[in-house]
Formats: C-alpha cells, structure tokens, sequence
C-alpha cells in the first residue's frame, strides 16, 4: 500500500515538473509572455463582466454618440449604449460561453469550441492519413482538398444559408473550415513520427493502429498542435468578426464585436471612435494569441535543439 | 513530372465533383421545402405539391443534381424525339428551349385539351396552330388500359408529359399569386444545359438566369482580385526575403511586427479605417465604389484604389511571414553553408543560391491561399458596394438564392482550385527534384 | 613514415593554431566548445583530429573558416593561414581566402549540394568569383577535376542536379569542387561517414593521392581511428574540447600515452579477434557537456590513473619526445601493457558457448523472397500499362538460427539485410518462402501472427535517439510489453521493471526519467530492456551500436554477451561494421544487393576461400592494427539498382575476380552461381571454382619487419 501511495506521489511530481516545465517554457520567452497577457486581459474582462459590467450593454440609457468621459469611459454608441460594457460583454460568447437552443449555455466560448471541434476532426483524419498512408491517406486528403477548395468565407455563407444563424452553426462552420489545416499539420508529424523506432517497436509487439496513432504519436505531435490551435482562435475570433460585420454571425442578445464595427460603420460621420474600439478589441486579441504561439513555437523549437 | 503533374490535375477535378456535390447535397438539406420559401407560409399544400410538381422536385436529389451539373437536355429529347435547342431571346437576353421538329423550332401548350403547337418565327414570334403531331399509345400498366401520352416542350422551358384526357389541375404562379388552371401535365422536368455546359438556372431572387447577372461580377471581381494579387506578390515576397536574410536583426523585428499586426487586423476593420482616413478626412480616393457605367473599373480605376489596398494589407502580413520563414530556413541550411565557405559574394550566395529554393514553398502557399484572397473578397466588396462576385454571393446567401450560391460558390473554388494547380505547375518548374524524377 | 615528416617541418607550416579557444553564447553566459588547441600542418601533410562526439572537432574547423554563426567566436588564440592571422578578419577578406586557398568537405554531401542548381554552375562559379576566368574555360577545368577523382561521363554530370547522383559520387562532386583552386588547405568533417566500406575506401584513396599530387595540407576530422590511420600521418585527439594527445599515427597506435587515448584504443574491436579470445572494455562515464567539465584535468573523472593532483591542477600539453605531445600529469608513468580493468566496467561473462550446437534451429527461413512494388513515373505507369515492377529487396534467402546463438549479417546499405530481419519480424510481407519459428511457420505479417509468437520475438533498434518514445518514462516503456503480453502480474510490473533496469545497470531511480534525460548508451541500454521486457527467445539487433561513440559501444556489446548468457537468447545481428560483427557473432552471412554471398562460422568467414565480394569489403575496412598488411581490393562502379538487378550472379557488374573465369565470366552473367560447400557448413554462392577461391591470399597479413 505505502509504496502505492508513493508511485502516486511520484507520478503527481512527475507531472507537476513537466508542468513547471512548460511554464519556463512559457516565461523564457519575452513574446509569449506579451502575447499571453494580452489574451489573460481579455479573458479577465470577460469574467468580470458576467458578474459586472459598467452599464447595462444593450440598455439604450445614455445621450448618443459621446466621446469617452467620466460616465462612458469609452463613450456611447449611436444608440446611446454605454461601448465599454458591451465590448466587456462581447467577449463572452467568443471565449466563455455558447448558447445551444434547447440545452442552454455551456461553458467555453464559440471560437474554443470550433477550434477543439477542428483539432479533433483534424487530427484523427491527419493520424490516420499520416500512419496508415496509401488508400486511407489518398481518400483522406482527397476529401480535405475538396474541403480546403471553399473560399472560408464562402463556406460559412453556404453553411450560414442552409443551417441558418445560431451558436452552433458558427461552431461547426469553425471545425469544418479548420479541420483541413489541423489534418494536414498532423499528417505531416505522424510522416515523420512513423519513421521511428519507437513505432516500430510497437508494431512488432502487436500493437492496435489506434493505440499507435493515439497512445505513441500523439503525445509527441501534440504541442505543435496545440500551439496551432492558439493561432488558430486568433483566426476564428476574425471570422467571428468578419460573420458578425457581415450581419450573420453570432446571434443577438448578446454585443458582438463584429456587428459593432458594422453598426459604428454607418455612423462614422458622426461618431468616429465607435469605430475603433471593438477594432481594437479584435486585432488586440487575435494580435495576442499570434504572439503567444509564436514566442511558444520559438521556445519549443529551441528547447528541441 | 508527369506523373505530379497528372496527378495533380486528376485530383483537382474530384476535387470539383466533391465540391459539386456537398454544395449541392448541402443547400438541399438546407433549402428544406423550396415550395414554402416561393409561395410563403400561408400556401395550402396543394399548391406547394402542384410547384414542387412543376420544379421538377418530384425526381430524386441524385438525377436532379445530375441536371444541375451536366444538364437533362440530351436525356430528355430521346423522351420528345426531336433534338432540342436552346435558343436566347433577344429582348429578354434569356434562354428559350424548343424543339426541332424537322426544321421548324416548336413548343407545344395543352389547350381544353387540344394539343396546341407553337411555331417559332425568324423575328421571335410564334404562331399558334393546332398541332400534327399524334398522341403516342403505352400501355398503362397500373390501370391496364392504354392511353395516349405526349411528350414536348412548354412555354415554361420544360419538358412535360401531357396524357389525352387526363389535364391535370395545377397552380399557376402569376405575378398576382396563385391560379388554378387545367391542362396541367402529369410530369415537367425543367429542361437546362448544366452548370458545366454554362446555365447556372434561374435566380430565385430576380427570377433571371443567374449567369447574366453573374458574368460582370465575375468580371469586375477577377480585376479586384488581380490588381490585389499583382501589387501584394512582389511586394510581400521582397519584404520577406529582407526580413529573412536579416533574421534576429532591427529589420527583421520591423517587417515582423508590422506584418503580425497586419495579419491580425481583419478586412473589415482595415477597410473602415482606410475609409476614415482616405475617404473621409483626406478625402483623396472616393469611399464607396459606385459603378456608375458597368465598365466603371476601367473608366474610373480610382474607386478600385481602397478597395486594393484593404485586400492588400491583410495578405501582405501573410506571406511576408512565409517568405520570411521559408529564406530564413534556408539560409540556415548547408549547402547555404558550402556557398559562403566557397567563399562567394553574399549578394551571390543570396541571390544565386538562397532566393529559389526559398521561393518554391511561399509560392505553392500563396497560390493555394487564393481562396483567403476571396474570402476577403466577400468583405471588401461589401464594406465598398463594388458589385463584384463576392458581394453577389453574400447577398445571395443572405436571401437564400440557392441556384445563385450554387453557381457563385462553385466559381470561387473553380478559381481556387486552378491557381493552386497553377501552383503545382510553377513548384514543378521551381523544383528539379520533382522534374527529373 | 617518420623522415617525411621531419623534412616537412622545415617548412613553414600551411596553418598553425595557438592556444586557440573557440566559445559560443548562450542564454545566461557562454560556453567554451573549444579551449587551448594548438598544432600545425605543412605542406602536403595530412593531420587527423579524433574524439568522440561532442569534443568540439567540427567547432575547431569551423573556427578555421571563420563560420562559427552570429554566437560563436575565436575567444583566445590564433589561428595562422601561411602566415596571416586569420582570427578577426573582415568579411572580405575571409571571402578571398574561402574556396581559393582554404577548402572545405563535410559529412553529408547530399545537404551539401544546391538541389536546384545544375552541379555544373556551382562548381564554376568557384573559379569565376574567385579567379576571373572565363566561362569555357572553367568547364573545362571543371571537367578536369571530375575526371581527376575518377568520375565516368563528367561532362554530362555537369548538366545533372544533385538528386540524380548517388551518394559516392556526390561526395567525389563535393570533394571535386573543394579543390579545383588548389588549396593550400583543405579541412574535410567526417567526408566518409555517410559512405558505405567499399565507396569509403575508394574515396579514401582518392583524398591520400591527391594530397601527395597537389601538395595540399589536409585537415581530417574523424570519430574512425580507422579511417584517419589511413589517410594521415599525425593525429590530434581530442576530448572534452582540448586537445590532449598529438603524435605520429603509428604512435598513437602502438604506444599511446594519454589514458583516454588508450582507452579509445581498447574500447575497439581489432578485426579478426571475437568474444571468445577477447575483452572490449569500455570507458566508465560520459564525455561532459562543454559548461559541465570538472576542474583540474578534464578526464579525470573518468580515468583510472586519477590521482590528488589530477582533481585540482589542469594538465599542460607537454612535449614528452619523439614528437609526442600529451595533456596528462603522469604521461611518462603510465603503462598501458600493465592496466587491470576496474571494478566498475562492465566486462564480458565467462562461459560463452563456443562449441556448434546440436539443437534443432529456432529460426530456420527457406527461400525467403521479399519484394516492394513500385510507382512508376511516366505516363503509360500511371495507367497501368508497363508491367509492375518490384524492388527485389530480399532474394531467396535461406538460413538457420540455432538457439543460443549469435548470427550476424553483414553487408553495404542497399544489401537487403534490414529488410530480411524486417520481415522475419513480420514488419514486412514476404512475398514467397518460408520462415519457421520453433517449428511454426510465421510467415504471415505481423497482424495474423499469435501474441504467443510476438512476445518470443522482439528487436533492439539503431537509432538511440529514435528508439524511445520522448512522451513516456523508462519505466513505463519497458512495462508496457509486460503488461500488454501479461508476462507478470499487474502488481509485479514495477519490481520485474525496476530488476530488469538493474540487469542494464541502472539504478531504480531511472524508472521516472524521460528520454530526454538519458545519454545515447543509456537510450540503448533501455532499448534492450524493453525488447528483453517479454523474455523474448529470439532478439534481432539492427545495427543497435552504429550509431553510438566506440566507448560507449563497446558497454553495449558486453551488456548483449551478458543478456545472451543469462537469459540464453538467441541473436540475429545486422551491422555494417565488419570489425563488430566479427567479434559478435558465432555465425555470419554476407549479403550483396538481396542475395546471400557467402554464409559460416565467423572465423571462416574471415579467412581464405572468400567469397570475391566479402574479399573486397575486408580489404575495405579501415583497420587500427599497424602491425598488419591489408590487401588492397576496390570494387568499381555504383552498385546496381535492385529493381533491375543484373542477371545470374548479381554481383557479376562488380566482381573483380571474374576474369579468372573462362570467357571472362559469361557463365557469371548468365547463370546463379551454386552454393558450393566448403567443409564445416561454409557456403559460398560463386561460380569460381573450389581450388581458385581456396587459393586467395588472405586480405591480412602479418607486416615484415
């Protein structure tokens, strides 16, 4: 029993260093940590505003079109809506949470949702293709050709149209639209994973392809991904943007970054900040989660040599 | 480098019918009961069935995709047994069907049950007369009595199956609403030359053939697009490569972070921000692109000028990065190493050595990230009203236009899909590895 | 040997380093990769500098060319290139020198070359940019240079790109290039170890008459004191970053005086000599990171002579006669004759069965055929018009492992040999024959095959940077086999585990390290844990110390004789080096281009009659032994593809005994040579007759005098 307890122990430190371990990973480099910052700002704001926000976002309660202020600190938009509680609430259905009609809201904002959505499908369509190779392999990327052919944009119109607007839809446009890249990504490292001897070893012990892929691969594929998929949230928060600026993204109540911009565009005569605070807000965010990946993949590949 | 290159062209038309067919599989799935979204929510379901009859929605998905793709005109004239033609009306611009009945273009209508025959004129007109032609005898099995069937074209540009005797009631759509009328035929299958063969069907939106409208948008889109390409290109691959050679140094930090913040800014925001500055403050190029004559772009290319510049500015960060990365491996690698300890110039072992090997991976990528190219598209034309292919398929999706997206959306991946053809072919040219092999 | 040196030294020495200290800049500091070397070349003299990885060889030739990256610099000292310093030189200068007067060939010629330039424009422009001169006219050197290093059709390899090359004549390309300025310098890093024996050899050859033709200074860089004993006739041995023995090469072998230098030396199988009359002994400890070495002398913690003064005081380079230069306190003292092996090394078990065995086979293969399909690349392969073609990797292979034994193949890349053990494993699908296992016919791939079978079956791999998974620990690696074929119960694992780590000798504490924790010796020492995890019966190495420094190699292949004793397994063994081989195996079968050459007892196998082709791979090998007389035999041309492999004899293209055949041999190319029985199961396949291949001289000979 003692010496139960003890692997377990040790096996709780053994995870503890490699945590630790990728924390250095993370504070040794100057630009993950910028970027890092950048994304935990928006998170905490997004939080903070399920508790509290300055002003009702969607109350019409202050004059139009005010420049920032004691009251506004960002000012008002051209309904008269206070901006910096909206932009707090907007981050929310981005990062925090996704309404599913019928279900509820669950935890996990639309981009983190679509992009797990298309790590997943990604990476077992890539495992596979990559391991098993030939036929499967030929299919496969068949299929993510096809797939990656769609302008993004012009796929989300397509889904947009025949599935019509909602949480959901935007996460499913997210995982199909992401999925080819992540396969691809993951192909590439299974070709070069497969090569070695410690698959082989596997192999010959008899070992089930899904136990290859999943249990001996994988683990060693997984940070490349996981970085991918950071920058990959940056690109679904834009398309985010881009569907709600378009008038088909996220549905209302909630304030959608996008859809401000779009709203502000029309006013821009009259109220020209409107414009530039949810512009910043996207690009800020995006601009975060580019440079954490990028200073992570930095560490990585140095941590490698 | 047959091979590749065979390879590469096969792949890229199943790519095309895979496209094709989630596309269309798709919206069908999604347009759930098109009969509902023409006639509205208060239609009986007796004239959503007589439309749906009258579509041609009766046939499965698989044959009516057929049609979509390839056509049913070749199918359908073995039922008519005259070759059929399709004709363009002058004053309509759009596309008329007839039969060729020895030499003399024809349609037929069904009349109080007589079998009318429309006899097309040089100048487009028809004369009315009772029609020759004699009612063909099949057995009915079901009934077991024989009838007298006729197959022909109507006025509607479909192929129909009139039974002696048998008009069927059908719902009329008129400009008024609904009208019940006799004489209806007992099946229509709505003749079209296919997608591939240039008839995209008719808008559900202006009811005109989607292709008459399309054609100049495409036009005015490929101009956009290419303008955009021609000034990013050259520019982000110079930029890339200075960033590159200088890794680590202040000029590579510079073009990096600019071009990341370039990447990261979407389209829209890049494009309100030009509009802001350009349009509105210095007032120097025109805010919207209002197409004043349909040729505008080549009249007045000052509105493509914003527009350009915001397509511009997102790709730009893009393959900066690429380039960047792509010279910045290279020059790190060793035959790079056996250049300089050849002891060559440096302007030499960059130019001679470095620059096209470092070339072949940032140019497959920009050519297979066209379709990011028009994906931004969508937006731009939208935030500047420039009446391009992007802005046609975005309204089309907002109204639910499927023969309208169906076409639009297949034209996009057309083009995708044979830059990045065109970018297997320049790799090929780049890369003698896969030339002699 | 010793008289052209010591005219040499009047001359004034082509490059004199002093003291030179390279360091690189790291995160929090910086590194000395390189500390304190001094020596010189003359003209026409080649010198040789060997070590194990990490002592900073390549560091020093980089600082010659000045190439260190934007973190490295010449820290102390001074590198003199015909008199001018070469250490803080601008840039153009440097370019002057660079390709003119200073050359350079390092280890993989396939990365060495632009792969999308025609190999003719990089090898003119060395003459254009540096000497002006025309563009025929560099051509026609061009085509000179290539003739020179004996290339077939050099005009048209002008016009080729490196891809369509093979790795030889790449190598002759690169080395080719490097002197078409007459350097008076050339530094080549490990040219050869990429190579195989025979292309070695030949290339080899190459570098030694051009040396004495152009009266060129040559810079060898090597971890083969095999190779470097050929080519040079000084050597610099380095360890740990300083340079702590410099002599002559024949002294070097004969009476070498630093401790490290010595154990090098007995770390190395002679060739020729096996487990049963000899002892490998490895050095204890590992070479130290550059910003971990210990004070006083850097070896102490691994020598056997270590004394007080040793920990405290660093050791000077000191003149101790006949031209030697030694790091080392107690040079004059020390005896190698007289060493005893410590405690702590790992030496080979007593007791080894020398005696054949009578027991029925374990393994016993029959006619094996293993074939690849392949893609074509024209238009009519891509319809499927032109017939399939196959790569005949393994053809007809028949052979018999008796339990308890130890067979090796031997044979150049390209041979077949790892596709053989490949598909007895079952990683391969043989495509006719038959393999039995203890009776039972496995010649099905590994999905139809019974755990029972897979768990008597497992392998011990080359690469000790691959072998490991990077995810998971030591201890969960070897467990997995345990668990997955129940070999012991579940609550057992981690004892069974942690006495199989001490069977390796490594300690418990090993079982929570990830692989990225462990040396290159302690990866493979792992390795084969985790293949002995099943007690397997049957346990096939493939190459599994190729890839690692020879002291470390040396503990591996005493660690496998002790496995074999203990759990009295049973080996198939593949390596490239004949050397280990010879040492390892009981049995050895010679492989050429998927076909058995030539097969029996090791020291048959070593001696006369010899198959013509296992002739040239002996007299091939780069030996250490200088006491000894090597036949010179080289093999000529590429060998063949194995797609279209040439017909009856498949080494006919090749052989250089062909001719003492009537007609030149045309039965050769005509028809499969016969498995002619020699006595005492030695078989060679060779159509020469029985008498003429008795009555070869031995590749080996005692030197006179």
């Amino acid at each position: 029993m003692e010496s139960q307890q003890n692997i377990k122990k040790k096996n709780y430190s053994l995870r503890l260093e490699r945590i630790s371990q990728s924390l250095r990973l993370i504070f040794s480099s100057k630009i993950a940590i910028i970027g890092l910052s950048m994304f935990v700002f928006w998170v905490v704001l997004g939080i903070v505003s399920i508790f509290w926000t300055p002003y009702e976002p969607n109350a019409t309660q202050f004059a139009q079109n005010l420049t920032p202020n004691a009251t506004n600190w960002l000012g008002t938009d051209h309904l008269g809506r206070d901006i910096l509680s909206r932009l707090m609430t907007g981050t929310q259905v981005i990062l925090l949470k996704t309404r599913l009609p019928g279900i509820g809201v669950i935890p996990g904002g639309v981009a983190l949702w679509g992009v797990f959505g298309s790590l997943l499908l990604g990476t077992v369509l890539g495992l596979n293709a990559g391991y098993r190779g030939g036929w499967t392999d030929q299919v496969i990327m068949q299929f993510l050709d096809a797939l990656i052919a769609f302008p993004v944009i012009v796929l989300y119109l397509v889904v947009i149209s025949a599935l019509g607007r909602g949480d959901l839809v935007v996460i499913l446009a997210i995982t199909v639209t992401g999925a080819p890249g992540v396969a691809r990504l993951a192909r590439s490292l299974a070709l070069d994973i497969r090569t070695r001897d410690y698959i082989r070893a596997a192999e010959t012990r008899g070992e089930s392809p899904w136990y290859i892929m999943f249990k001996e691969i994988l683990p060693n594929v997984s940070s490349p991904l996981l970085v991918d998929g950071m920058l990959r949230v940056g690109y679904a928060i834009f398309a985010i943007g881009t569907l709600g600026f378009l008038g088909i993204g996220l549905p209302p109540p909630d304030p959608d970054w996008g859809n401000m911009v779009n709203e502000a565009r029309r006013n821009i005569f009259s109220n020209q900040l409107a414009v530039i605070w949810p512009a910043l807000s996207i690009s800020t965010l995006v601009i975060g989660l580019n440079l954490f990946a990028d200073g992570l993949n930095e560490e990585i590949n140095r941590f490698q040599k | 480098m047959a091979r590749f290159l065979i390879r590469s062209l096969v792949s890229t038309i199943i790519t095309m019918l895979l496209v094709s067919l989630a596309l269309f599989f798709l919206l069908e799935a999604g347009s759930r009961d098109v009969t509902v979204r023409i006639l509205g929510v208060f239609s009986t379901p007796e004239q959503r069935a007589s439309l749906s009859l009258q579509l041609g929605l009766d046939q499965p998905a698989i044959v009516r995709y057929g049609n979509w793709l390839i056509g049913n005109d070749w199918r359908v004239q073995r039922k008519i047994g005259y070759p059929l033609e399709a004709i363009k009306n002058e004053k309509t611009e759009e596309r008329e069907w007839w039969a060729n009945v020895n030499g003399q273009l024809t349609r037929w209508k069904l009349e109080e049950g007589v079998l009318i025959a429309l006899l097309r004129q040089s100048d487009g007109s028809a004369i009315e007369q009772q029609a020759e032609t004699s009612w063909k005898t099949i057995d009915d099995q079901e009934n077991g009595a024989n009838k007298q069937v006729f197959w022909g074209v109507d006025t509607k540009n479909n192929a129909v199956k009139w039974v002696k005797g048998e008009g069927k009631e059908i719902y009329i759509l008129t400009k008024a609403g609904m009208r019940k009328e006799g004489d209806g035929a007992q099946q229509y299958i709505p003749l079209t030359k296919g997608l591939l063969r240039g008839d995209a069907g008719l808008s559900l939106q202006t009811g005109r053939p989607v292709m008459v409208t399309l054609l100049p948008r495409i036009r005015n889109t490929v101009v956009l697009a290419g303008v955009a390409f021609l000034v990013v290109v050259p520019i982000a691959l110079l930029l890339g490569i200075l960033a590159g050679v200088n890794e680590g140094r202040f000029l590579d930090r510079f073009i990096s972070i600019t071009s990341l913040g370039l990447t990261a800014t979407p389209e829209f925001v890049t494009g309100v921000f030009l509009i802001l500055i350009f349009g509105i403050w210095l007032k120097w190029f025109p805010a919207v692109s209002v197409f004043l004559r349909p040729d505008a772009i080549f009249s007045d290319p000052k509105i493509m000028v914003l527009p350009v510049l915001t397509l511009t500015a997102v790709e730009l960060g893009y393959i900066v990065r690429m380039t960047r990365t792509s010279m910045v491996t290279v020059m790190q690698s060793t035959y790079i190493r056996t250049a300089i300890i050849k002891g060559l110039p440096y302007r030499r072992v960059v130019f001679r050595h470095a620059l096209r090997n470092a070339l072949m991976a940032p140019i497959t990528v920009i050519m297979l990230h066209v379709n990011w190219l028009i994906g931004g598209v969508v937006v731009v034309e939208t935030i500047f009203g420039f009446p391009g292919l992007g802005k046609y398929i975005y309204e089309s999706a907002i109204f639910g236009d499927f023969n309208a997206i169906e076409a639009a959306a297949m034209i996009t991946v057309l083009i995708a899909v044979v830059t990045r053809l065109v970018g297997d072919f320049a790799y090929t040219l780049l890369n003698p590895r896969i030339r002699y092999s | 040997m010793t008289n052209p040196t010591k005219t040499l030294r009047k001359n004034p020495p082509v490059l004199k380093l002093e003291n030179v200290s390279v360091a690189y800049k790291v995160r929090g500091g910086e590194v000395e990769a390189v500390q304190d070397v001094s020596f010189e070349i003359g003209r026409g003299e080649a010198i040789g500098i060997v070590g194990e990885s990490g002592c900073g060889k390549s560091t020093l030739a980089w600082a010659v060319v000045n190439f260190l990256g934007r973190n490295g610099y010449v820290k102390r000292g001074s590198i003199h290139f015909q008199g001018q310093n070469l250490v803080n030189q601008g840039r153009e200068s440097l370019q002057r020198l660079r390709g003119d007067k200073i050359a350079m060939v390092y280890q993989d010629p396939m990365k060495a070359l632009n792969p999308s330039m025609k190999i003719g424009e990089q090898m003119k422009e060395v003459l254009t940019v540096h000497q002006k001169m025309e563009e025929a006219e560099a051509i026609e050197r061009c085509v000179k240079m290539l003739q020179r290093v004996y290339m077939p059709d050099p005009m048209n390899v002008l016009k080729r790109y490196s891809h369509q090359l093979s790795g030889g004549q790449q190598q002759r390309v690169v080395i080719a290039m490097s002197l078409l300025n007459n350097p008076a310098l050339l530094i080549m890093d490990e040219p050869t170890t990429a190579l195989d024996v025979t292309v070695e050899a030949t290339v080899l050859d190459l570098i030694d008459e051009l040396r004495r033709e152009l009266d060129t200074a040559i810079m060898y860089i090597s971890h083969n004191l095999g190779v470097v004993s050929r080519v040079c006739s000084r050597v610099a041995v380095m360890y740990a970053g300083k340079l702590v023995e410099w002599a002559e090469v024949e002294n070097i072998f004969r009476s070498p005086k630093h401790p490290y230098t010595q154990g090098l030396i007995r770390a190395i199988p002679k060739l020729g000599e096996d487990k049963l009359g000899s002892q490998l002994y490895p050095i204890p400890g590992r070479v130290p990171a550059p910003n971990r070495r210990p004070d006083g002398c850097v070896f102490h913690p691994r020598c056997d002579y270590v004394q007080g003064i040793c920990r405290d005081k660093k050791p000077a380079l000191r003149d101790v006669g006949d031209g030697i230069m030694v790091r080392c306190h107690f040079a004059e003292l020390i005896d190698p004759s007289e060493w005893e092996p410590p405690d702590a090394v790992e030496i080979k078990p007593e007791g080894l069965k020398s005696e054949i065995g009578n027991d029925a086979a374990l393994l016993n293969a029959v006619n094996l055929k293993t074939y690849y399909q392949v893609q074509g690349s024209s238009l009519k392969d891509l319809l499927g018009l032109n017939p399939k073609r196959y790569v005949r990797a393994v053809e007809d292979a028949s052979l018999e492992v008796v339990p308890g034994r130890t067979l090796g193949i031997v044979g150049e890349s390209g041979c077949g040999k790892s596709t053989l053990i490949k598909t007895i494993i079952g990683l391969e699908q043989s495509t006719a024959g038959s393999i039995k296992f203890k009776g039972l016919d496995i010649s099905s791939s590994l999905a139809d095959r019974s755990e029972a079978v897979m768990k008597e079956i497992q392998m011990v791999f080359q690469n000790p940077d691959s072998t490991m998974n990077p995810a998971y620990t030591v201890g969960q690696q070897i467990a997995r086999p345990m668990i997955k074929f129940g070999v012991v119960p579940k609550n057992e694992v981690r004892q069974a585990v942690i006495n199989l780590l001490g069977n390796m000798r490594m300690g418990e504490n090993y079982y929570d390290r990830l692989p990225n924790q462990l040396s290159g010796g302690e990866k493979q020492r792992v390795g084969i844990a985790r293949a002995l995890a099943t007690y397997p019966d049957l346990v096939l190495c493939d190459e599994p110390v190729s890839a690692l420094d020879v002291s470390v190699q040396a503990a591996i292949l005493n660690l496998l004789l002790k496995v074999q004793r203990k759990y009295g397994t049973t080996m198939l063994f593949i390596a490239h080096d004949l050397s280990v081989v010879r040492y390892f195996c009981d049995e050895i079968i010679v492989m050429y281009l998927g076909q058995m050459m030539e097969k029996g007892q090791a020291e048959q196998i070593y001696a006369p009659p010899y198959h013509p082709y296992t002739e040239a791979l002996l007299s091939a090998v780069p030996v250490i032994d200088p006491g000894s007389h090597q036949k010179r035999i080289r093999l000529e041309g590429n060998v063949p593809s194995a797609i279209n492999p040439p017909s009856g004899c498949r080494f006919h293209t090749r052989c250089p005994r062909r001719k003492l055949l009537p007609n030149g041999g045309k039965i050769c190319e005509e028809q499969l040579p016969p498995w002619q029985d020699m006595g005492d199961g030695h078989q060679i396949f060779c159509h020469l007759p029985e008498e003429t291949l008795c009555a070869f001289e031995p590749v080996f000979t005692v030197k006179e005098g």
